[in-house]
């Protein structure tokens, strides 16, 4: 017995996928002036060591370290990050993308003796009695990708640290995962405990049990369904929104 | 020393079936499993608010558990399997996982008593072997686990099982670069290793408490796969590298019933199809019926060997129709019903493969797992039995080779240019266990910060 698929399903990323290539439409991206040509594709490639050679070149061809970071470095990854964003690759190539910029940034740091100022510090944890921390690591690199500093408390992580940590280091936003629907629940004791501080920072609470019903109990809670919100919110919050405006934007059901 | 598979328990694809097995178990209240019919086994979570004590959460287990119960025979199941799956306080207290099995089961004894409902709890305790920061699969955490291991099947909990970890410290690392090599270490090698030594005490605690060590699954890394793989338009992974970190885990899973595990195995093991062709033992399954927990594109083809038919979890709660354990347990049993009526009327192989078919070509996870393709994988495996390397290698090969060769289903430039770069991986890749082991454990060594082999697996 066997069957004609079409008539029962469609496997619409068949359908939807777009004629060129993702290297293709990097390629486009790409600007034309080298070495940034050369090492924002080494950057799409995850290619670390010659994202450093790019960069070695640069530098003795007269180039500004420091200023190779956010002239070139950032550009590739933007140029990764939409594509992501655009559904047009996946989480791995990001994360390989995301590795060999991070090398860089080390690389022209230390040839530079300076960094240029991050775009804005994110503390991010996994609830206290939860060690899933997958989504955690990911939320992390896409932060780092698009150019924000983060804290990362790692796993299973007390909620008075959580609490001396954001007060230590003043973040725009804090971040928690968790999996399990009785870890989750540390995130309310979080939100408690800030505002007894008297600290009104947005929580962007995902993981595997968590939903949006379970955030809007609290007031600071603003739920992530996807990883990939976590830059978007950030971003959001850096161009002025505030708790009821981030709601209104990612509290989508 | 365990002994490997190296042979199929099945002559054919085709003799694989939903509600038998080779060699089906039996529970102390009369259920069978795996002996000619498919019994629904529901699956709940506690509210999170219930985690702040052992009252509430065994009250809250106590009440879940007797309208599963009331549900069962008001609608008249004739059978039901409780899974427990244990929350970390109550794998980190002994006593707190002893009580809720206690109580649980004297609910479930009171109803077999008066109704003659046959029925079986499974309790699965957390793999909670780990510190803050790293794995801890040996010592002090290993010896708690086992600790509630022996408290659940004391108190009464007729299946044992758990989720292990095994492994996942290299897989997190690996599956999120597509490192094809990463997931053959981490998932069948390392996790093999694990599940080795876990099985071989669990076996033992079940003899010495009349219970049965059912079964593990590799869901902290083949489930992570296909949940970061998610549905059809999402961009997280290739569909065909959640479907290679699949094949992968079925000899990992293996590896548990080499060391003294009898099934049933787990629901969330996707892979158990690959199993059961080589061990003939009984599994549970998850699909259409789980959508409560999770999504997958394979919801009716999974179904097409299970013995027991599970909802994976839900979070207890109201719901219109009932609390949500009774409103899902009740879909579980009306699941099973229609597949023993096909058993019954002698349709069993026509609703087996009508239940393929629907999902067979939706996507590369459910086109490999589909049971004749699953059976190619389970013979790769067992080619290789005792080399717990090889057979992983094989179990990624022989996936290739499937999707490589697959007629109807269709795959985007994205999915065939992993199923590509992932063949040419593993084509690359040494024959010899011993060179593999030993570069893998530097690789990772200097990549992994928080992969500490020594403290972890006995090599």
């Amino acid at each position: 017995m066997d069957v004609d698929p079409s008539k029962i399903l469609v496997r619409y990323n068949v359908a939807k996928e777009k004629a060129q290539t993702p290297e293709e439409m990097a390629a486009e991206m790409y600007p034309s002036a080298e070495p940034a040509n050369t090492i924002c594709a080494a950057i799409f490639d995850g290619e670390e060591d010659d994202v450093i050679e790019g960069l070695e070149k640069a530098i003795e061809g007269g180039a500004d370290p420091v200023a190779l970071i956010d002239d070139v470095l950032m550009v590739g990854m933007k140029i990764v990050t939409d594509l992501y964003d655009q559904g047009v690759i996946f989480l791995p190539n990001v994360m390989m993308s995301a590795d060999a910029m991070l090398e860089g940034i080390e690389f022209c740091k230390e040839q530079g003796g300076a960094a240029p100022k991050p775009k804005g510090k994110v503390v991010c944890h996994v609830a206290e009695g939860d060690v899933h921390d997958i989504g955690k690591s990911i939320v992390a690199a896409l932060l780092r990708a698009a150019g924000y500093e983060v804290v990362d408390l790692g796993r299973d992580v007390p909620v008075d640290e959580v609490i001396a940590a954001v007060k230590k280091e003043s973040p725009m936003m804090l971040t928690g995962t968790a999996l399990m629907t009785t870890t989750m629940y540390a995130f309310k004791e979080v939100n408690d405990r800030l505002l007894e501080s008297g600290i009104k920072i947005p929580f962007q609470c995902g993981g595997g049990a968590v939903n949006q019903d379970f955030v809007t109990q609290y007031e600071l809670g603003i739920y992530g369904e996807e990883a990939a919100d976590a830059p978007k919110m950030a971003d959001a919050i850096l161009s002025g929104k505030g708790l009821a405006q981030l709601k209104e934007q990612f509290h989508k059901h | 020393m365990v002994k490997r598979y190296t042979s199929l328990a099945y002559k054919a694809a085709d003799d694989m079936i939903f509600g038998k097995s080779v060699y089906p178990v039996k529970a102390e209240l009369g259920l069978e499993v795996g002996a000619g019919y498919v019994t629904g086994e529901v699956n709940y979570a506690p509210r999170p608010e219930a985690g702040v004590s052992k009252e509430k959460l065994v009250s809250e287990y106590r009440r879940l558990t007797t309208d599963i119960m009331a549900r069962a025979v008001q609608v008249g199941f004739p059978g039901i399997v409780l899974e427990t799956e244990h929350v970390e306080q109550m794998t980190n207290n002994p006593d707190w996982g002893g009580e809720v099995a206690h109580v649980q089961k004297t609910i479930m004894e009171e109803y077999h008593e008066e109704y003659g409902i046959k029925t079986a709890l499974r309790h699965t305790p957390g793999d909670v072997r780990e510190n803050r920061d790293l794995l801890a699969l040996i010592g002090d955490k290993y010896d708690v686990t086992m600790e509630s291991f022996e408290a659940v099947a004391e108190a009464g909990a007729d299946f044992l099982s758990i989720e292990t970890m095994g492994g996942k410290e290299i897989l997190d690392y690996a599956i999120l670069r597509n490192d094809i090599p990463g997931l053959v270490y981490a998932i069948g090698c390392l996790g093999s290793i694990d599940m080795t030594m876990i099985w071989s005490d669990i076996r033992k605690i079940a003899d010495k408490t009349g219970r049965i060590a059912a079964g593990d699954t590799d869901c902290s890394q083949a489930n992570t796969a296909m949940f970061i793989a998610g549905g059809l338009l999402d961009k997280n992974l290739a569909h065909t590298i959640a479907i290679i970190a699949r094949a992968i885990s079925a000899p990992r899973t293996l590896a548990g019933y080499e060391a003294g595990a009898q099934g049933p195995g787990k629901d969330c093991g996707y892979e158990n199809t690959i199993v059961k062709a080589i061990t003939g033992c009984p599994i549970s399954q998850e699909g259409k019926t789980s959508t409560c927990a999770h999504s997958d594109v394979m919801g009716n083809l999974v179904m097409q060997c299970c013995d027991l038919w599970s909802n994976e979890s839900v979070e207890y709660h109201g719901e219109f129709g009932g609390t949500s354990v009774q409103c899902w347990s009740e879909s579980l049993n009306y699941d099973a019903a229609m597949l023993n009526v096909a058993t019954e009327t002698g349709n069993a192989k026509m609703l087996r493969d009508i239940l393929v078919l629907s999902d067979k070509y939706r996507d590369p996870q459910g086109y490999v797992l589909a049971y004749d393709n699953a059976y190619k994988v389970a013979e790769s495996i067992a080619k290789d039995g005792d080399n717990l390397y090889l057979r992983a290698k094989n179990a990624a090969i022989t996936c290739c080779d499937i999707l490589n060769g697959a007629e109807k289903l269709t795959m985007s430039k994205f999915e065939l240019g992993a199923l590509a770069d992932a063949k040419a991986a593993l084509d690359a890749m040494t024959d010899e266990e011993d060179t593999f082991m030993s570069e893998s454990m530097e690789k990772y060594k200097a990549e992994v910060p928080v992969f500490r082999p020594e403290d972890n697996y006995k090599f």
